[in-house]
């Protein structure tokens, strides 16, 4: 009883939403739009579910005086300050937006910015020509971020210039971007779409269930 | 004075006679047409007309309505010259609009169409532009249902081999003989992600392995609805194994909605823990790489699976092993080779083989000159 009340919600709510893609009606749109403020309900829920979470796990962690356990306090720190600042005087408080823009934004930049650092190691260990493989990759990256800044075809046009095709760098990357990659990646998506689907359809006959937990 | 006055008045007839022989030589739009909008809600109406000539002197149109019974009023400001159609959705429900098309010309004289017939907005219960794709749904729908029951008749399928998914049991083992821990990341989608959802089953099947071998299994989460349902199937993975008492729900935690912060937090436990086998499994966007290259830089195992077509190089490159695309979805089926999940393969098998052929088909006819599966293609778009 404890998964079949699930699975027959699933079934029903997830028949009756792919249905109203296929009716403009405003009574299946009504339909559709409702369900979707349904799902909106869930969000304090979750907001208090995942404030108790976080608590819990750090309380046990300073209990516990696992590595680094001090750091905990700064999390109890941070939530404080924000809900003691953000409760009383809302989002648009400037001491709220201050701590929003000087605190958080520049560290999710920060750990943005890292990313230009693990992309040129992975790059660096993608392109060792050590394969005819990661040759052609090696090759066609090359073509491709010369193509992609304007250094690439001044040097075809100036340097060669003798040869009877301008902008033969940039060119080449579109017909890169345009033909073998953009296949692939059609390719990739019609996969996923389809594979989509059919994980869909076995939830929607309750095939697949293991999302549902445990119990009968 | 009166010479004045007469000069004046001569000037102002000759403006109005240039005026009036400019704006005689405008034809009025031909063929006006009003009807209700096909396949929506009946909250518009689309008025359409014929193009003007070259040469006809009209800058652009505007369109003006009535309400049956009410004056004109003009809508939707200045249309270009090259306008054709118009579609009107600020009508209300149950009221009869009828439509003018103006033609103004470069000296803003004006000439308006014959008034169309009154018109009502419609609801249409079935969008007739969506039928090709209605009936490829139910043909790619009965195709995974028909081969889902096939299966039970115990037929035994193949399953090509996937090497991500045959590594699973080498990274459990791995991380078993070297006494450290496992760490799944379930990436930043939401419960009702399809890739979510498959990446839950997989950690279901994972976490089968590590009651077995009672290796701690760590699965940081970005939404507290996942880490929910995470912890009731993981806990049902141990109950099954017979290993509840090592199921320990504290592995299981929210850690934080923020996108860097996440992958700042995961990467912590990375540097920290060491875990020896690493899995990334759903949907990832900009963090991909950063989580990828840390469990990489800790020399752990990793296995990644993503539908995000994006972010597949960077997983590829960084990862010992990715699943691509569709064979993260393909991958509870293929670990717990239950026949009806199998069927199901099967069946997504078909609807590609028919898409192929359509392309295949699509290709040679358009080099025949023949373009009615571009054009059906096109309308379904």
């Amino acid at each position: 009883m404890r998964r079949q009340v699930p699975l027959i919600l699933c079934f029903v709510f997830g028949v009756v939403m792919m249905l109203t893609q296929f009716s403009p009606h405003s009574f299946s749109q009504g339909v559709y739009e409702e369900v979707l403020s349904w799902a909106l309900i869930i969000s304090p829920f979750m907001l208090v579910l995942g404030t108790v979470t976080l608590v819990q796990t750090h309380v046990a962690r300073i209990r516990r005086r696992s590595e680094h356990w001090q750091y905990s306090f700064i999390i109890f720190a941070g939530i404080l300050l924000m809900v003691v600042i953000g409760i009383p005087f809302g989002p648009q408080h400037p001491i709220f937006v201050w701590l929003f823009n000087n605190v958080q934004v520049p560290m999710d930049a920060t750990m943005f910015s890292l990313l230009a650092f693990f992309i040129a190691s992975a790059a660096y260990r993608a392109f060792r020509a050590r394969t005819f493989e990661a040759s052609l990759l090696l090759i066609t990256a090359l073509i491709v971020m010369m193509g992609n800044v304007p250094i690439g075809d001044l040097f075809w046009n100036t340097v060669l210039s003798g040869l009877p095709w301008d902008n033969a760098v940039s060119d080449t990357k579109q017909w890169i971007l345009d033909n073998p990659n953009l296949s692939a990646r059609r390719g990739i998506i019609l996969g996923v779409s389809l594979g989509a689907i059919s994980q869909s359809i076995r939830i929607l006959l309750g095939i697949e269930r293991s999302y549902l937990g445990g119990g009968d | 004075m009166r010479k004045t006055t007469q000069w004046i008045i001569v000037g102002l007839v000759l403006c109005m006679s240039v005026g009036v022989a400019f704006s005689q030589g405008l034809s009025p739009p031909s063929n006006v047409t009003a009807v209700d909008t096909p396949n929506d809600d009946g909250s518009s109406v689309t008025i359409k007309w014929d193009a003007a000539s070259e040469g006809s002197g009209i800058s652009g149109y505007q369109i003006l309505r009535r309400i049956t019974g009410a004056g004109l009023e003009e809508i939707g400001g200045l249309l270009p010259a090259g306008a054709t159609s118009y579609v009107d959705s600020t009508i209300e429900k149950g009221n009869a609009y009828a439509y003018i098309v103006r033609a103004v010309s470069d000296t803003e004289a004006t000439v308006d169409s014959n008034e169309t017939a009154p018109v009502k907005g419609s609801d249409e219960w079935f969008h007739t532009g969506r039928i090709p794709l209605f009936i490829a749904m139910l043909l790619f729908g009965a195709a995974v249902v028909w081969n889902i029951y096939d299966a039970r008749s115990g037929k035994e399928i193949f399953v090509r081999r996937i090497p991500g998914l045959e590594a699973v049991d080498e990274a459990i083992g791995r991380a078993t003989e070297m006494g450290r821990s496992i760490l799944y990341v379930l990436g930043l989608g939401g419960v009702s992600g399809t890739a979510t959802i498959a990446s839950m089953t997989i950690l279901g099947q994972v976490a089968r392995r590590t009651a077995d071998y009672e290796t701690p299994l760590r699965v940081p989460c970005r939404d507290p609805i996942v880490m929910s349902v995470v912890r009731e199937m993981v806990k049902a993975s141990y109950l099954d194994e017979g290993r509840p008492d090592a199921y320990s729900e504290e592995n299981i935690f929210y850690l934080t909605s923020g996108q860097f912060a996440y992958a700042a937090g995961v990467d912590g436990m990375m540097i920290r823990e060491k875990p020896a086998a690493v899995f990334l499994q759903g949907t990832f966007y900009a963090e991909s790489l950063i989580l990828a290259e840390t469990g990489n830089s800790i020399g752990a195992i990793q296995i990644a699976g993503t539908d995000s077509e994006h972010q597949l190089p960077f997983l590829i490159t960084a990862c010992d092993y990715t699943l691509i695309g569709e064979e993260l979805y393909a991958a509870s089926t293929y670990l717990s080779r239950e026949p009806m999940l199998l069927g199901s393969l099967r069946g997504q098998d078909w609807g590609k083989v028919l898409i192929f052929a359509t392309l295949v088909l699509g290709v040679v006819l358009e080099l025949a000159g023949v373009n009615w599966i571009t054009t059906l293609l096109q309308r379904v778009g």
